[in-house]
């Protein structure tokens, strides 16, 4: 294949969004599906039974926690507390792969799309279960009810920023130039030999 | 390609740790996302006087509207990503310096785009403003990043396959 250059692969770049950005705002439920599925099971693992269940309504990741909810409801009637995450918010960067992986038009582009939306996976979910433990431990009348210790709320904290401003830009890049060596070595005016 | 990987991903994690740290907050950030508020409503000024800046805020004077620059839309984290690609990736300092330079200049100079886009799309439409600046201005100025990082590998020497092996 040919070396690209810079404008055209920039304005390829550009006019594949438009569409990637539709498709993904559109898709949105069915991309979350896997990330909520995951975000259970790590939940279940790292904090037993602290997450009850995971549920999924379009872009929104519900975590249902074991955790009273703050004051008293009428007539003693229980509740329990459930704290969302906005997809959208962790995967932004989906679209933006899929229309570098497109506009770089190197062979079998469907499969790197698979591929590269599968490697997101895991990020995703970093992202979206450091955003619920965030929001745990901003709800004041729930704090007492966890048993964090203070080095772990410092850990969840920085988890929380790097999952929300750093993850969900990079991780599509990385997943990019993994998928994409040869494209760079020639854009780069290099041999992959 | 192995080497570049974990010394970008050390150098971001360093550098990202380094910048929620208080001292990092309140002697870079907060000054330096102040004077982006400040350059944003200098060029603003140009063609609509009725904004003002008072802090990371730019706001109208006109509609009351305002835009507080806060993390993740300063350019900061931007900024570490491409410093982090340029330094992990072999190439002599003096060009990795002149590729920080300018770098940084074209991260933070599209990140004034995007801060008085959102300012303008704000007073016209909150919807649009909440889409563009949730996810669309997100993955443009990272786009930025790649591009400038990929015309920075192009500028550099010829060097042996084993560069991106």
């Amino acid at each position: 294949m040919a070396t690209r250059s810079l404008p055209s692969f920039l304005l390829q770049v550009t006019a594949w969004l438009l569409l990637t950005f539709f498709v993904w705002w559109l898709a949105t439920p069915l991309l979350a599906w896997p990330v909520a599925v995951l975000s259970h099971i790590v939940t279940r693992l790292g904090f037993g039974d602290l997450v009850q269940s995971v549920e999924q309504s379009a872009e929104m990741i519900t975590f249902v926690t074991s955790l009273r909810p703050p004051g008293t409801l009428p007539g003693g009637a229980k509740a329990v507390f459930e704290v969302p995450a906005n997809y959208r918010l962790f995967s932004f960067g989906l679209p933006l792969l899929a229309a570098m992986i497109l506009a770089a038009r190197e062979p079998r582009p469907l499969r790197r799309l698979a591929i590269g939306y599968a490697l997101l996976i895991p990020a995703q979910t970093f992202s979206v279960v450091a955003d619920f433990l965030k929001n745990l431990l901003s709800e004041p009348g729930i704090t007492s009810q966890l048993t964090f210790q203070p080095w772990q709320r410092e850990l969840i904290t920085f988890c929380y920023q790097f999952g929300t401003l750093i993850l969900p830009t990079v991780a599509p890049a990385i997943v990019w130039v993994l998928m994409h060596r040869r494209f760079l070595e020639r854009f780069a005016g290099r041999r992959a030999d | 390609m192995v080497r570049f990987f974990v010394v970008f991903l050390l150098l971001q994690g360093a550098l990202f740790g380094l910048e929620l740290t208080p001292w990092a907050q309140e002697w870079f950030v907060v000054p330096w996302t102040n004077v982006l508020a400040s350059i944003s409503a200098g060029l603003v000024k140009l063609f609509d006087p009725d904004v003002i800046a008072h802090g990371k805020v730019l706001q109208s004077a006109r509609n009351g509207f305002a835009v507080s620059i806060e993390a993740g839309c300063n350019g900061v984290e931007a900024t570490i990503v491409l410093l982090a690609a340029i330094l992990a990736f072999p190439a002599s300092w003096k060009r990795k310096l002149l590729g920080l330079a300018i770098g940084v200049v074209a991260v933070q100079g599209l990140n004034i785009v995007r801060v008085i886009s959102l300012f303008y799309l704000g007073q016209w439409n909150f919807d649009v403003f909440e889409w563009a600046h949730l996810y669309l201005w997100q993955a443009l100025i990272m786009l930025d990043v790649m591009i400038v990082w990929l015309l920075w590998v192009r500028t550099l020497p010829r060097m042996g396959p084993a560069a991106l092996a």
